[in-house]
């Protein structure tokens, strides 16, 4: 086995007296595409918050690139090698593309580098090209998460964590930024995909974890959940 | 569809309002009669000038409630202490080497580890050569020099600087999270603080600021017949606010210190998993604001000759009233309140000198009325919170 990039061991965590998290193990390898499944406040979210440090561990350890991260301020954990995609996209609606993008680069000096992640990203993405002074706000749904994930990529992150990258798009552009998706996670790059949608997740990823309520109540190989019985009846809508 | 009629409506309304108050001022100079093309340009410069100060401490306002929400009441105090450091570095120098080198020490140090933490400024050597660069010169300027209104306004806007970078780490870091009202109320009471400490510090008495002559020298022309008084104060504010408001449009556009600024305004959460160091900006946030308030401080010193530990009370709350005209949280438009606030109160006393008793009524209607019809302020965009 090799050495994990990043694991969860044991890890609870609080809203104040509420427990969103209950004693979670979970770990990825690099190169690997995992996906983190589970229906509404069921603690996905959580779990994303956690591994970035904005919602602080309760009990347990979280383990970075065989770091004990957990105590680290967020912006450690950037400069470590973690990026995301945040739910909602959320691109700096005021600030234009190139400068979005450039945001994604901040804890980064190396501008030679820089250039050459900028143009990567506009080989996965044409569109931003096209669009660099354009005000991130104006853009639709769909050049909104290309510009998220390309803002992500701009860290040249070992570990890309996505939060819902499916949430409000067109079925045939949740296609494309699933093919994406896969495309960014063969060059390397473990990816971390927390999604509602579980058939299509399931389908490009090498594994998967199902929370429930705070807890992992399922965990294998992704064509194994896709076949699971009771995964299949929980959470991909089949009677 | 309602958002789209309401927005149509209030530009209607704004035309509207602006078409009368043009014809209202018309027949008002007409009717005066002795309204000169003279008086029109001194009033004009007078109006350039006090909306010049209104415009940059507006922008302290306006930049720390874009990035924390927060009203900073005691922003008012912060010019207040600016105008002090220079009172005391163009009155007290030079002064005994003793003297001059524990305040270079005390202050130098300070100084220094407020930029070191706001810049990160992690190499040794770069932190070392900008340490002895700070030390020297203050101590040269404390030991040898009578300074001169450039170098104490250069002085005083450092000092100050620091002080709104201390002011945010005591009072309102520890509250981050807090509800707003609580940070509200923190900084009232940081603000009667500051009115009190100044009190007991500097004494209650006003002091006269003497600037140098060049600045009070009389430049007067005539047009026509008539007389229009001119010093040098009233080029040097117009002229050092709009330098300052190059640079921190430069600051704010180009490097990216600024533009984590602007992201963490629009997203503070994001511009966190970004890498950006939210508390950092936040305290850069405090130093720009009370550099830009310290320039003003000075400058208003030196335009109205006297500075007391109140002072800062009402140009502090016109300033405010002029953020949020032009829209809170917008740094356009709290240079275009601060002047028009200059401008409407210049010219209502010029206008209707019967009214001057009241000139600071004006403001404060102005106030009302587009809070009543244009919550957003003039240039503001929505005020609906981000969901």
């Amino acid at each position: 086995m090799p050495e994990p990039l990043l694991e969860l061991k044991n890890v609870s965590a609080y809203y104040g007296p509420i427990r969103a998290l209950n004693q979670v193990d979970m770990v990825l390898y690099p190169g690997e595409m995992v996906c983190l499944l589970g229906g509404n406040a069921s603690g996905k979210s959580t779990t994303l918050k956690t591994i970035l440090g904005l919602v602080q561990v309760g009990e347990g350890e979280v383990y970075f690139r065989g770091e004990r991260i957990d105590p680290k301020p967020t912006s450690y954990r950037i400069e470590k090698g973690m990026a995301v995609v945040p739910e909602n996209r959320r691109v700096f609606p005021k600030m234009t593309v190139r400068e979005n993008l450039e945001m994604g680069a901040y804890l980064r000096n190396d501008a030679k580098g820089i250039k050459e992640d900028l143009d990567y990203v506009f080989s996965l993405f044409p569109r931003l090209e096209e669009r660099l002074g354009q005000m991130a706000g104006t853009m639709s749904g769909g050049e909104q998460q290309m510009l998220a994930m390309g803002r992500a990529l701009m860290s040249r992150p070992k570990l890309i964590l996505m939060d819902e990258p499916s949430m409000g798009l067109a079925p045939k552009l949740v296609e494309t930024i699933f093919k994406i998706i896969k495309t960014v996670n063969e060059r390397g790059i473990t990816v971390f995909v927390v999604e509602q949608n579980a058939n299509i997740a399931l389908s490009i990823a090498d594994r998967g974890y199902v929370l429930q309520t705070g807890e992992v109540v399922l965990e294998g190989p992704a064509q194994d959940l896709l076949h699971n019985e009771a995964m299949r009846r929980a959470y991909l809508g089949e009677v | 569809m309602t958002a789209s009629k309401l927005a149509s409506r209030s530009t209607l309304f704004t035309l509207l309002a602006g078409l009368l108050l043009v014809v209202l001022i018309g027949w008002r100079i007409a009717m005066l009669g002795d309204y000169t093309f003279a008086r029109i340009v001194q009033d004009f410069l007078n109006a350039l000038t006090l909306g010049s100060l209104y415009a940059l401490i507006a922008l302290g306002y306006t930049m720390v409630y874009g990035i924390i929400r927060l009203i900073n009441f005691a922003h008012g105090e912060i010019f207040m202490l600016g105008s002090y450091f220079a009172f005391y570095a163009m009155t007290l120098t030079p002064m005994h080497w003793g003297l001059a080198l524990l305040i270079t020490v005390l202050l130098g140090g300070t100084v220094l580890l407020v930029l070191r933490s706001l810049f990160n400024l992690e190499e040794p050597k770069r932190t070392a050569a900008l340490a002895l660069l700070i030390f020297a010169g203050t101590f040269f300027l404390l030991a040898f020099r009578n300074m001169g209104w450039i170098e104490a306004l250069l002085l005083s806007m450092l000092a100050t600087g620091v002080a709104g970078v201390l002011l945010e780490a005591v009072a309102y870091r520890p509250l981050r999270g807090a509800p707003r009202e609580s940070m509200l109320i923190t900084a009232i009471a940081a603000s009667f603080f500051l009115q009190n400490m100044g009190q007991l510090l500097f004494g209650p008495r006003v002091q006269g600021f003497n600037a140098e002559t060049i600045l009070n020298r009389p430049l007067n022309f005539t047009i026509g017949e008539e007389t229009v008084y001119y010093t040098g104060i009233l080029i040097v504010v117009p002229t050092v606010t709009a330098v300052l408001l190059f640079v921190l449009n430069l600051f704010v556009s180009r490097t990216k210190l600024g533009k984590a600024m602007r992201a963490t305004a629009q997203d503070a959460e994001v511009a966190q998993m970004m890498g950006v160091n939210v508390n950092q900006v936040i305290a850069l946030t405090f130093f720009i604001g009370s550099i830009l308030a310290a320039a003003a401080g000075v400058m208003y010193a030196i335009r109205f000759g006297q500075i007391h530990p109140l002072m800062g009370l009402i140009p502090g709350i016109k300033a405010f009233t002029a953020a949020v005209i032009g829209g809170i949280g917008s740094l356009p438009g709290a240079v275009l309140g601060g002047l028009l606030l200059g401008f409407i109160e210049i010219y209502v006393v010029s206008l209707f000198p019967t009214l001057s008793a009241y000139k600071d009524v004006f403001a404060f209607v102005l106030l009302i009325l587009i809070l009543l019809f244009r919550p957003s302020g003039l240039v503001g965009e929505d005020l609906t919170e981000k969901v």
